[in-house]
């Protein structure tokens, strides 16, 4: 299953994704997707970069569908999370 | 109420100052998040979703003008303009910045305010009957000794790393309004013999993922041997609640496990062994903080108002809201007002900058520069004289605060759920909207009667679902929201969990499924003041799991059912 790894801002708190140029950005759909545990691994080790740099904290991956080359949220949660708060 | 001396003052800045310094430390890289993750909880400061939540302690629900008015600018300086009251009294803000914590601190500290011990394995803030004090059924005003278990709690030694949360909840009066029978510890103050006041112990009482209704422990304790014989409680838990699985770490389960009668020859044995002349509060000091809670006698007000007979006559609404949220008040020509922060399609208990500065200022005008809040996730104002409910009612008119629905349908509980919460499962404030939309109009609510409606959106139940006459737990079923429904669960002196009623709901289904729970208590009840909870009681759920699962039912409507009860 395809992934993306997410986290949040040390700073703000605010949801984070890793892109493919490492820098940590808002949207999903800027977000860089690991097709395979090679691609995974490297994601892996450039996020637990920022973390020791404190960047980011409360790191993970999750999984996603990609169509049209966008990646999209299975579950509930990560829908939410890269809509922020449903709720007004 | 209680002003902070130069001793809290002090304390409450050195910590404001130490966090500071932590999450100075933090960004620098010197303290990981491991390491730095205990410090914030010791905080208040929670890690969710979208940001940091700061939760803010409110002692017992009660704040002055001056404190809300603080925490109406925290949230336009450094939230989204808006606060989330909880079912623990407090306060909670939802945007918060970990760079801007510690002048939010600071921000809290100048009017003796903090949000140490909302968070971790300590005992939580003592919550209280929000109507302490002010009360016509109170035997003794529980804010004293609220404050009292406050200043013994907070950074107790022995207690900073308990087992797991603890919370304790005081009433004074014969009505339970804060729910003691779902707190680790509950306590009632009641009248012994010869006139002697003391405290009825109740523990081991809870929600979550285990409900427990909590036990009598000791019939009566008098008051000033309570802070030793609360010792001996905490160090039996402290020796014995287990520590290797948190979902069995709350002292419910040590009580369950060992019985109540041992648990309390244990307690007893050891509130034996101790030196209680050491630990009970000397009577200097109570004294001292009994005079902080004397307010001396209400200036002298008329018991009624031909103007107010009046505009109850010609204005449908403040008639309404007379009725639902202005109750009796131990002084005659005073009331206590609630203000609900659930008006129909609004978030529960969401209160915004400005609405916080309405009620601080009609709290200064009208009510005694104090204000409560209440566990259902509303405002009091504690003394508002029976002459000036009109100017009340039209000051919050302006806020939209006026909704009248004080113990209605309406009156929602629901925790953050899965909009902003790590734990939560499903949504909960979605629901709460949909629902309190149905039940818009105010006649229908009022109609229905009494009624809780709870909605948590996972198992640890900050929505309070178990004690809802109904109950809304959210549930992950196989990557979907779901909502479990329970029926018969009350959080007062007629203590019940509810039942569930049967299989869980899509969300897009609980709406039709509240409906049709309604309106078959209406078709069932035997009169409109047999309520909700009683008329469960009586029927059982077998009418509602019928209503619920046999699909033509699904089609009964509140206005079809409101019309049997009136046949």
């Amino acid at each position: 299953m395809p992934s993306v790894i997410t986290a949040n801002l040390l700073r703000s708190g605010a949801v984070a994704y890793l892109a493919a140029d490492g820098r940590w950005v808002s949207t999903l759909c800027d977000a860089v997707v690991a097709d395979d545990a090679v691609s995974f691994n490297t994601l892996k080790a450039a996020a637990q970069a920022a973390v020791e740099s404190s960047e980011i904290t409360a790191v993970y991956a999750f999984d996603v569908h990609v169509v049209d080359h966008v990646p999209q949220p299975i579950s509930v949660r990560e829908a939410i999370r890269a809509a922020t708060a449903t709720a007004a | 109420m209680y002003k902070y001396d130069d001793f809290d003052r002090t304390f409450v800045a050195d910590r404001a100052q130490q966090f500071r310094d932590q999450v100075g430390r933090r960004l620098a890289g010197d303290l990981t998040e491991e390491q730095f993750k205990p410090l914030r909880l010791q905080n208040g400061l929670y890690l969710q979703l979208h940001a940091y939540m700061l939760r803010v302690a409110i002692p017992y629900g009660v704040l002055s003008s001056r404190q809300l008015r603080q925490l109406a600018l925290i949230a336009r300086k450094w939230d989204r303009g808006f606060g989330h009251f909880t079912t623990r009294q407090n306060i909670q803000f939802n945007w918060i910045k970990l760079d801007d914590a510690p002048d939010i601190l600071d921000a809290l500290a100048s009017v003796d305010m903090h949000a140490i011990q909302t968070s971790g394995n300590c005992v939580r803030n003592v919550t209280a009957d929000p109507y302490a004090g002010v009360a016509n059924d109170e035997i003794e005003d529980p804010r004293i000794w609220a404050e009292v278990l406050r200043q013994w709690s907070t950074i107790h030694p022995e207690f900073t790393f308990l087992p797991r949360k603890f919370k304790i909840a005081i009433t004074g009066a014969a009505e339970d309004r804060a729910a003691i029978l779902f707190h680790d510890i509950g306590l009632k103050l009641v009248s012994g013999a010869k006139g002697a006041i003391g405290f009825r112990v109740f523990v081991g009482g809870g929600q979550g993922r285990t409900p427990y209704i909590a036990q009598e422990l000791a019939s009566f304790i008098p008051r000033n041997e309570l802070l030793s014989y609360l010792e001996a409680i905490m160090r039996v838990y402290n020796m014995h609640g287990r520590r290797d699985n948190i979902y069995k770490a709350r002292i419910k389960i040590l009580v369950n496990a060992l019985g109540i009668d041992e648990f309390r020859r244990q307690v007893e044995s050891h509130w034996g062994e101790l030196d209680k002349a050491s630990i009970n509060l000397p009577v200097a000091e109570l004294s001292r903080i009994t005079a902080q809670f004397s307010q001396g006698p209400l200036p002298k007000r008329e018991n009624s108002d031909d103007a107010i007979k009046a505009r109850r006559l010609r204005d449908r609404n403040f008639d309404r809201w007379f009725r639902t949220n202005v109750r009796p008040h131990r002084v005659t020509g005073y009331s206590t007002v609630n203000i609900s922060f659930k008006k129909p399609g609004k978030i529960p208990g969401d209160a915004t900058a400005e609405q916080m500065e309405v009620v601080a200022e009609l709290a200064e005008r009208f009510s005694f520069e104090e204000i409560r809040v209440t566990y259902q996730q509303n405002l009091a104002l504690p003394s508002v004289a029976i002459a000036d409910l009109m100017s009340v009612y039209d000051g919050l008119v302006v806020a939209q605060l006026e909704t009248a629905n004080t113990e209605l349908i309406t009156d929602i509980i629901a925790c953050p759920g899965l909009d902003f919460c790590n734990l939560a499962n499903a949504r909960s404030i979605g629901i709460a909207q949909e629902i309190a939309q149905l039940f818009a109009d105010p006649s229908i609510a009022e109609e229905i009667g009494p009624l809780r409606l709870n909605i948590s959106g996972c198992i640890n139940a900050c929505g309070h679902h178990h004690v809802g006459n109904i109950g809304i737990l959210g549930v992950d079923k196989k990557g979907t929201e779901h909502y479990q429904i329970t029926l018969g669960g009350s959080p007062k002196d007629d203590a019940a969990i509810g039942e569930i009623v049967g299989p869980s709901f899509p969300a897009e289904q609980v709406p039709s499924a509240i409906r049709a729970i309604v309106a078959t208590y209406l078709s069932q009840r035997i009169s409109p003041s047999e309520t909700f909870v009683v008329a469960y009681g009586r029927i059982g759920k077998d009418p509602f799991r019928s209503a619920l699962y046999d699909a033509p039912k699904l089609s009964h409507t509140i206005d079809s059912a409101l019309e049997v009860t009136h046949v």
